[in-house]
């Protein structure tokens, strides 16, 4: 199978690196996105978005920055879900989409008990909103659920954490009671952990962080967030390091600056701010998000169904099965070196982004 | 190509050298005077200016998730139309490197790295450019190594998980953060002393610490445990070093920051300067070394592996936002602070740092550090060093700080003054030894060419802002306080030997706790993509 094409038609790697190499050196503001790639290849991205004065943005950017805005304006407080699975006799699950962003949420948090030097008894679990299909089964799990529908959980949130501080008031689309006992439940815990997912909107993350930092003023709570999928935290550690600031960072005027507005991928490119873009996808073949007319280089692990033929296309390998691979582990919270599964002859992105960078130089890349 | 700094006068205590001489240097290293000038390929004239080995940091959070999650949590600290990298903490690691490069610092050890962050931490020092890195791996909170002391397991089995540690986090040493203090926290203890015990564990902070200690010397581990005591910052808490002291130091021992440890409950504040008392312990302790952790005015961000600390100081947060992470082990937390002259407690902190540099009598023992960022940034170094060296500056800094604060110290009447060889012994000679880095810190002939040319300027601030020229292992990399040239450096690490039974039951553990292979937080040279990531310090025999 051809690695890479230009217009369609396959071509060798290096030709189409130059191609990349030429859209990209004529390009006012070239955009390197999608960026769903290994420690290796964020690092190889991001040192050429700073080089050819270009804009980083992930495509998982937007959920990341609702907790990592929450964050930023008043800080927050969490922990790691191997942490959780050792240490909490109380989890609070909040609105839906956690069995589908944390697969082995049942698994490794909700069917197994903590271990006995610090809970005595099984964990206690509450579900405040799952939505309709909490997309996990529910029947051996016991869980108390509180609220159904993820569209009164701001309100809700507010008037857990109103009871958690003071005497109840008001009222809401649940009986008090439930609330009430949900909040003496959660004040009850020896060690807590909230669990939610960027699906919820800021102000739910905010006054969520709020109600973990109030209970820490007795008890011990900690916060679960399950970050999006595409190695975006691993992505967001290497942006850090490198420029000292998360994506949606550009480096146009000579030094990284930050706006996640400004720098919005999506935005960039509908308003035409942006005339090229490297669109970086390796661990699915995911396609540009954006259905409109721009230069683009794509580099993806597979054939993709492009709605839009890509100027340039090279297919990459997959991270951790067709190469050894630096991916951010859940688990831990940290980064952590993967073997690859199905070590292929396929090139990885930071392979990919040296040959391009080669071609910038006027000389070829150097072999391995 | 042969190499000659003319006509410098060098400082090197190592070897006593304290007066205008040559220093050779041939293919990295120092270098002979050759028997012939004509073999001189390159001169560079250093009359009238000081000549040192390039500066050693023993204390300073450099890297690792700590470190990059302040950077995200400040990330609206960026100055508009200025290099990011110039602010604080230095954004960047890049810049990190080139900041360092241009004080004449050329080795520098990040303190605090749990043993599954140590992979994300040698990436992190991998893109610092210039300088040598190294990091001190932290124990002494993680579950694994608190049941072996509970279960009361051989001298043998915790040597033997504290080198397979080291081996596998690429570390140079051993710390332990207010030992079992982070995991009393999650059973919800807000206070933890020597003698506490953790909840679950049933083992005390002290039984930690002298397991540690012991731990890291029968591994042959050279420098010493480096212990970051409990109570950090509150009132009293000089007790604890002292503690900590006594119980510790008939072993070598190095207490990290000792400035934060100096605290009395004298006056009207109940907070006092007990930094005299320190100095006299640490002066009657051979065993002993310390940094301080100086206190400098201005914003900065505390970042702390005491997460127990780093929660109880959340309220004093500036701007008002803090994080804490209850991870694995110690986890850790960010709280950003500013020091402000006017402050009564932070002019105390000031003070006290500058005690201990000047009441403690041998520089080797007392090593310089901010703790950066946590007293101040490492910017900030020349201007302590023009402290330490002028005490009429000092009186004029008095001047700013509220007298009733000052009347809880006793540095207005201290007089002692560093001259530039005691400079020299605490930068570069002394934390070197306390390293075990034979190479490093001295201009002997042998060592590495890490090289720092001063002007020679009465402004002591201003010569150490900006060295004239740096060398880094034979080549210029800084000229006029301007890097020329960022080349990558190593990280130096020490593998002691150890029983691969231990890391049959690690893999036990992982595999039962996590569901995964301990390999995965190996720290494996093809994974940092330099040429030469690694550089191995020999352990004792």
């Amino acid at each position: 199978m051809a690695q890479a094409f230009i217009d369609g038609r396959p071509v060798a790697v290096l030709t189409a690196a130059a191609e990349a190499a030429k859209l990209l050196a004529a390009s006012r503001l070239p955009l390197v996105a999608g960026l769903g790639t290994d420690v290796a290849g964020a690092r190889a991205a991001i040192g050429l978005a700073q080089r050819i004065g270009g804009v980083v943005d992930h495509m998982h950017s937007q959920a990341l920055l609702r907790t990592l805005e929450v964050m930023r304006q008043t800080g927050t407080m969490m922990t790691s879900q191997s942490e959780a699975a050792l240490r909490a006799d109380t989890v609070l699950l909040v609105g839906p989409g956690l069995a589908e962003t944390w697969p082995e949420l049942a698994a490794r948090l909700l069917v197994r008990a903590p271990d006995p030097r610090f809970a005595a008894l099984p964990r206690r679990i509450y579900w405040l909103c799952p939505g309709p299909r909490p997309g996990l089964d529910t029947a051996e799990i016991a869980i108390e659920t509180i609220g159904a529908s993820p569209l009164i959980l701001p309100g809700m949130l507010a008037a857990l954490r109103a009871r958690i501080a003071a005497p109840p008031s008001g009222t809401l689309a649940v009986s008090n009671g439930a609330l009430d006992k949900l909040a003496r439940g959660i004040n009850a815990a020896g060690f807590g952990v909230a669990v939610w997912t960027a699906e919820l909107d800021s102000l739910a993350i905010e006054m969520l962080c709020g109600i973990v930092k109030d209970l820490n003023a007795t008890t011990r709570f900690s916060g679960l967030p399950l970050w999006p999928g595409d190695n975006a935290m691993g992505v967001l550690e290497v942006c850090g390091w490198m420029t000292g600031l998360p994506m949606r960072t550009g480096f146009a005027r000579g030094v990284p600056e930050h706006d996640p507005w400004r720098f919005e991928a999506r935005r960039l490119v509908a308003s035409g701010e942006s005339d090229c873009v490297l669109w970086i996808s390796a661990y699915r073949p995911l396609e540009p998000e954006w259905d409109c007319e721009v230069p683009s280089i794509v580099l993806t692990s597979a054939n993709a169904d492009f709605r839009r033929r890509p100027h340039v296309h090279i297919n990459v390998g997959q991270p951790r099965r067709d190469h050894d691979g630096i991916d951010w582990l859940a688990a831990t919270g940290t980064l952590a070196g993967f073997e690859a599964t199905h070590k292929s002859a396929a090139i990885s992105v930071a392979r990919a982004i040296e040959h391009i960078e080669g071609a910038l130089n006027g000389a070829t890349a150097p072999p391995c | 190509v042969l190499t000659c700094i003319r006509g410098g006068h060098v400082i090197d205590p190592a070897s006593g050298r304290d007066g205008v001489d040559d220093v050779f240097i041939g293919d990295g290293r120092i270098v002979a005077a050759p028997s012939c000038e004509r073999h001189v390929d390159q001169t560079f004239n250093a009359s009238g200016s000081v000549v040192m080995a390039g500066g050693i940091d023993i204390h300073s959070h450099i890297a690792g998730a700590g470190v990059n999650a302040a950077r995200l949590l400040l990330a609206e600290q960026q100055p508009p139309n200025r290099p990011a990298a110039a602010l604080g903490p230095g954004r960047s690691s890049f810049a990190t490197g080139c900041r360092y490069a241009e004080m004449g610092f050329t080795t520098v050890v990040e303190p605090a790295i749990a043993p599954h962050a140590a992979l994300q931490a040698h990436l992190e020092l991998a893109d610092i450019p210039i300088i040598d890195k190294a990091i001190l791996v932290v124990l002494g909170n993680d579950d694994f190594l608190l049941r072996l002391i509970r279960a009361k397991e051989s001298a043998a089995a915790l040597r033997d998980y504290v080198g397979l540690t080291l081996g596998a986090s690429r570390a140079l040493g051993v710390k332990v953060i207010n030992a079992g203090g982070a995991a009393a926290f999650k059973a919800n203890v807000r206070q933890f002393s020597l003698d506490d015990v953790v909840p679950a564990y049933g083992v005390s902070s002290r039984e930690i610490v002298k397991a540690l200690q012991h731990a890291v010397i029968e591994a042959g581990v050279p420098h010493p445990l480096h212990v970051h005591c409990n109570n950090l910052g509150l009132p009293g808490n000089v007790e604890t070093a002292l503690a900590t002291i006594a119980a510790g130091a008939d072993v070598p021992l190095h207490l990290a920051h000792l400035q934060f440890y100096g605290y009395g409950t004298a006056g009207p504040r109940g907070f006092s300067s007990e930094a005299a008392r320190l100095a006299e312990a640490v002066n009657a302790s051979r065993n002993l070394t310390v940094d301080v952790g100086q206190v400098m005015f201005g914003q900065t961000v505390t970042i702390s592996l005491d997460v127990l600390r780093q929660f109880n100081s959340r309220g004093s947060a500036r701007p008002a936002k803090w994080l804490i992470v209850d991870g694995d082990a110690n986890g850790f937390g960010i709280v950003p602070y500013k020091y402000r002259p006017g402050n009564f407690y932070n002019a105390i902190q000031f003070a006290v740092g500058l005690e201990l540099f000047l009441l403690i009598n041998n520089p080797a023992q007392v090593l310089f550090s901010t703790d950066h960022p946590n007293g101040a940034p490492f910017t900030a170094y020349p201007d302590i060093l023009a402290l330490l060296m002028d005490r009429n500056l000092r009186a004029e800094m008095l001047t700013r700080l509220p007298v009733e604060a000052m009347e809880m110290t006793t540095l207005a009447s201290i007089r002692r003054e560093y001259s530039l060889a005691e400079v020299a012994i605490m930068t570069r000679s002394a934390p070197a030894k306390v390293l075990g880095l034979a190479d490093r810190g001295h201009l002997g002939v042998g060592a590495r060419a890490d090289i720092a040319v001063y002007a020679n300027e009465v402004d002591r601030a201003k010569m150490f802002r900006a060295a004239a020229l740096v060398f880094k292992d034979g080549e210029l990399v800084v000229r006029e306080g301007q890097v020329i040239n960022a080349h990558w450096g190593r990280a130096l690490d020490v593998r002691p030997e150890h029983d691969a039974s231990m890391t049959r039951r690690l893999h036990r553990y992982f595999a039962e706790r996590y569901g995964l292979t301990p390999e995965v937080i190996r720290v494996r040279d093809r994974l940092i993509e330099r040429p030469e990531p690694f550089e191995l310090v020999p352990c004792r025999a």
